[in-house]
């Protein structure tokens, strides 16, 4: 489904990227972890449109990644994922206006009515039945991202993107949260990636983990080489002398 | 509590009638009041006062308006003005003001523009653009009663002098009253025809130079100073030699004008080079009338105050007999001093 | 004894503490105004008490001799329709400058330096040339509130546009919205507080353009009121009136407080999340 062939992305001199080879099939759930400024967002920025590449191809299905968003591939960013001028409900029905209605984003009659009781089935599905008429200023962070993530699949998009979502969260939620995204992965069929920090949730989550690291680097310029996978494993088969070496590569432990 | 009373009152400048040494005076540019500041600039107010051991300070003030509010609080001890400004600011304050030295009178340097009209009549139903409560303002009423037409027959839109040129040149202003050097700038414009002006009421609109009556009977000296500065400025800018013209250049280029500007100016204007002129002037019955005339005209505007119930309701002090209340005369018109100057008794 | 820094008053305190400098100014003004009456009791300068509030009165409740009219409402009913409606019409040019300069970059990149050099154009310096090409009527006194006051707001609502999280315009368009609701659905609702902050704002502007449009032409209005007794130094009448003003300004600053509290709660409670 997707495919990328000697992938490099520069800002200026900056190398953030280099020589990225990878082919993903439908229906995998990648997590992919690394040190900050390690490209991993920037990847993620690739796939999802808004930025392009400098070298190489990045195709979706055999065609070049749009150089744009688009609905077949969702969003959910670690804030700011929701508009905070709508309600619950209208943060999802919001998705069917944008569809029906190109002039001026707005439903009415029937049409509002059919896309807000699809609307409640999908917040009912991430837990927030209860709360369609609050503003998200009054929800807790965890019940933001279930919005946001609700929000997100409304459109049923093929590829979901997931920058850090859960990184504000506390542990407990963290917790319930990925159970949520398991189950809906599952459930709607998505391919996902995600981009994590906690390398714990890289291991426990997903089919596939992808570390992002440089392999070579020169302390005279050290922007003059880029990061790229270094590890690409299969989640379920792994060591725990593995686990280790990357969390320390990740986490150096101060001498 | 009643110190910091006096002490606002002290920094507002109550003028205290006592004797003092120490004065200011506040001028603004106009043609009548150019010498003003050539007087204080070339040396010859400072000349009369160290003759009569006294200090005088000549404040240029851009703001006409402001400078009569200043002198009325209190802040001058003498200002220029016009008689009508005279009665309505300082007089209807409360404040007792003696106009020490009458300058001049406009002859023609105020007057009413038409565009594309010739007469006055046709005015009427006009919109007409001029400083209200001025002397334009008195003048267009005068212009208006020569040919039977009240104030009522149109609309007076009030226009800062500094925009008047500004506002003549749009097509939606057909009618302002101004003054010189206003006045010359607009009839320059195309169309445009003087219809009425001060030449035709002459006499009655005057500039003084105001002094405070206590300070004055106080302080002698600072009239007889003021008014030797005066004419001796009189007496040297009326010249045809090389001094004169020296001295008219400096006044023109002052307010803005050149010397065939400023003179162009003068030529509407009725100085009193002479002394003895502006004391005929002052003692002629017809002072009395003018103020009487103007004296309505502020009552009609409200311009004497609420309190006042009628025209006469301020006292005008003229050598040819009181006007309205003798009890509450503020204004006075005295030339004592312009007469010690006429005899070279100063 | 705590810091002062760390000192905050209680709310008893803190009204008392807000309310005595003015009773002081109020006092002094009081004092000088009777220090002066003594001395002259026609002085112009500083009215007391009473004669302000038969100004007042006679401006307010008895017709006027010349025209007939009341004329304190008169001129408060000419100056509110022309901050209206100036203030008005400003707040719809800066808000659609303001929102497309902020959203599309080629708008932007059009309109901005122009935009700029606008703002930093002092109008009342250009008054002939706005006398010429919209008169000397209510519109030039319209539009001399619309110059001085639009440029501001175009800006500020131009900086709010390009400091909403980018976030929240990529995931609209995952959700297939396109420019119009973006702009629509997105960006104008978010932007309206901040319209209503930016008029707030500029409501102190707005007077002074106000009045300085006023003094220069007018036939009515509390700015040329003002001007044109202070020919003869009638501060009985200006004193009031600019009280009523300062009143005026508050008042319609705590509506427009109110109306953005009311309109856009998720402004006023929400964070940035």
């Amino acid at each position: 489904m997707i495919e990328a062939q000697n992938l490099w992305k520069h800002y200026g001199d900056h190398v953030v990227l280099e020589r990225i080879n990878l082919k993903v099939r439908e229906g995998e759930f990648i997590t992919m972890v690394g040190t900050s400024g390690c490209g991993k967002s920037t990847f993620l920025k690739l796939l999802l449109g808004t930025e392009g590449a400098t070298r190489g191809t990045l195709t979706l299905d055999g065609n070049p990644v749009p150089d744009e968003p688009g609905l077949d591939r969702g969003i959910v960013f670690q804030q700011y994922s929701v508009f905070p001028h709508l309600t619950v409900l209208e943060n999802v029905t919001i998705a069917r206006a944008f569809e029906h209605s190109p002039l001026l984003g707005r439903l009415f009659g029937s049409a509002k009515r059919q896309a807000e009781d699809e609307a409640r089935e999908m917040l009912a599905s991430v837990g927030l039945a209860s709360a369609e008429k609050r503003y998200p200023h009054e929800l807790s962070g965890g019940m933001r991202q279930r919005l946001a993530i609700a929000q997100a699949l409304i459109r049923k998009p093929r590829i979901l993107l997931l920058d850090e979502p859960f990184g504000a969260l506390d542990p407990g939620i963290r917790a319930d949260m990925q159970e949520l995204v398991l189950s809906l992965w599952r459930k709607h069929k998505l391919t996902v990636f995600m981009v994590t920090h906690d390398i714990k949730e890289g291991f426990y989550l997903g089919t596939r983990l992808w570390v992002f690291d440089k392999t070579r680097y020169d302390p005279q310029a050290p922007h003059a080489y880029g990061a790229t996978i270094t590890y690409d494993l299969p989640v379920g088969h792994m060591d725990r002398a593995l686990y280790e070496e990357i969390d320390d590569r990740l986490h150096p432990v101060p001498a | 509590m009643k110190r910091l009373a006096l002490l606002l009152a002290l920094t507002l400048l109550a003028p205290s009638a006592f004797a003092r040494d120490s004065f200011k005076v506040a001028w603004s540019i106009y043609v009548g009041w150019m010498p003003w500041g050539y007087a204080a600039d070339h040396g010859i107010v400072k000349k009369w006062a160290d003759k009569y051991g006294i200090d005088i300070e000549v404040v240029q003030i851009n703001d006409y308006i402001e400078s009569i509010n200043q002198y009325t609080a209190g802040a001058f001890d003498a200002c220029v003005m016009t008689n009508m400004d005279g009665l309505t600011i300082p007089a209807a304050g409360g404040v007792d003001s003696t106009a020490l030295i009458v300058g001049d009178f406009s002859n023609g340097n105020d007057g009413v523009v038409l565009k594309g009209k010739k007469n006055l009549k046709s005015i009427a139903g006009q919109k007409v653009n001029l400083v209200e409560l001025s002397v334009s303002h008195y003048l267009l009423a005068r212009g208006l009663d020569s040919v039977g037409l009240k104030e009522s027959d149109l609309t007076v839109v009030n226009t800062s002098d500094a925009d008047m040129v500004a506002a003549y040149a749009t097509p939606d202003v057909t009618a302002v009253v101004t003054w010189n050097p206003l006045l010359s700038e607009i009839l320059s414009m195309p169309d445009s025809h003087k219809v009425f002006d001060s030449s035709q009421i002459p006499g009655e609109i005057i500039d003084l130079l105001v002094i405070n009556t206590e300070t004055l009977a106080a302080n002698p000296k600072l009239g007889k100073a003021l008014t030797g500065a005066w004419y001796e400025t009189m007496a040297l800018m009326s010249g045809k030699d090389k001094a004169g013209i020296a001295a008219r250049t400096a006044m023109g280029e002052a307010s803005g004008t050149d010397l065939a500007g400023y003179e162009a100016q003068l030529a509407s204007t009725k100085m009193f080079y002479q002394a003895k002129d502006a004391v005929a002037f002052t003692n002629s019955a017809a002072l009395k009338t003018t103020m009487k005339a103007v004296a309505e005209f502020s009552f009609d505007h409200g311009l004497l105050g609420e309190g006042a119930p009628d025209a006469g309701f301020i006292g005008v002090e003229t050598p040819s007999g009181i006007y309205g209340n003798a009890d509450n005369v503020k204004l006075r018109f005295d030339p004592a001093y312009m007469q010690m100057a006429a005899d070279g008794k100063l | 004894m705590k810091r002062l820094v760390n000192l905050s008053p209680s709310r008893p305190w803190a009204l008392l503490l807000g309310l005595i400098p003015l009773a002081l100014v109020l006092a002094l003004y009081l004092a000088g105004s009777d220090a002066r009456l003594t001395e002259n009791p026609n002085d112009k300068l500083l009215p007391s008490l009473e004669q302000m509030s038969s100004a007042l009165d006679r401006m307010a409740l008895q017709p006027s001799k010349r025209s007939g009219e009341y004329l304190f409402w008169t001129d408060t009913a000419a100056s509110l329709q022309r901050l209206g409606l100036g203030i008005g019409i400003a707040a719809i040019i800066g808000l659609l400058i303001g929102l497309l300069t902020g959203a599309l970059p080629a708008v932007n990149v059009a309109l901005s330096p122009l935009l700029t050099v606008f703002s930093l154009v002092p109008p009342l310096a250009l008054l002939p040339i706005l006398f010429i090409v919209f008169g000397l009527d209510e519109l030039s006194k319209v539009v001399l509130i619309v110059i001085g006051v639009a440029p501001f707001i175009a800006r500020d609502l131009q900086k709010h546009t390009l400091e909403m999280p980018r976030e929240q315009l990529v995931k609209a368009q995952t959700l297939g919205a396109n420019s119009m609701q973006i702009l629509f659905r997105v960006l104008l609702p978010q932007i309206m507080p901040r319209l209503i902050d930016a008029v707030r704002l500029s409501l102190g502007t707005g007077w002074l353009f106000l009045i300085a449009a006023e003094a220069i032409a007018a036939t009515d209005g509390l700015g040329y009121r003002i001007f044109l007794v202070r020919r003869y130094l009638s501060m009985d009448v200006i004193i009031p009136y600019v009280a009523w003003i300062t009143l005026l300004a508050f008042l319609l600053d705590m509506a427009l407080a109110w109306l953005s509290r009311r309109l856009y709660p998720w402004h006023h409670k929400g964070a940035a999340s």
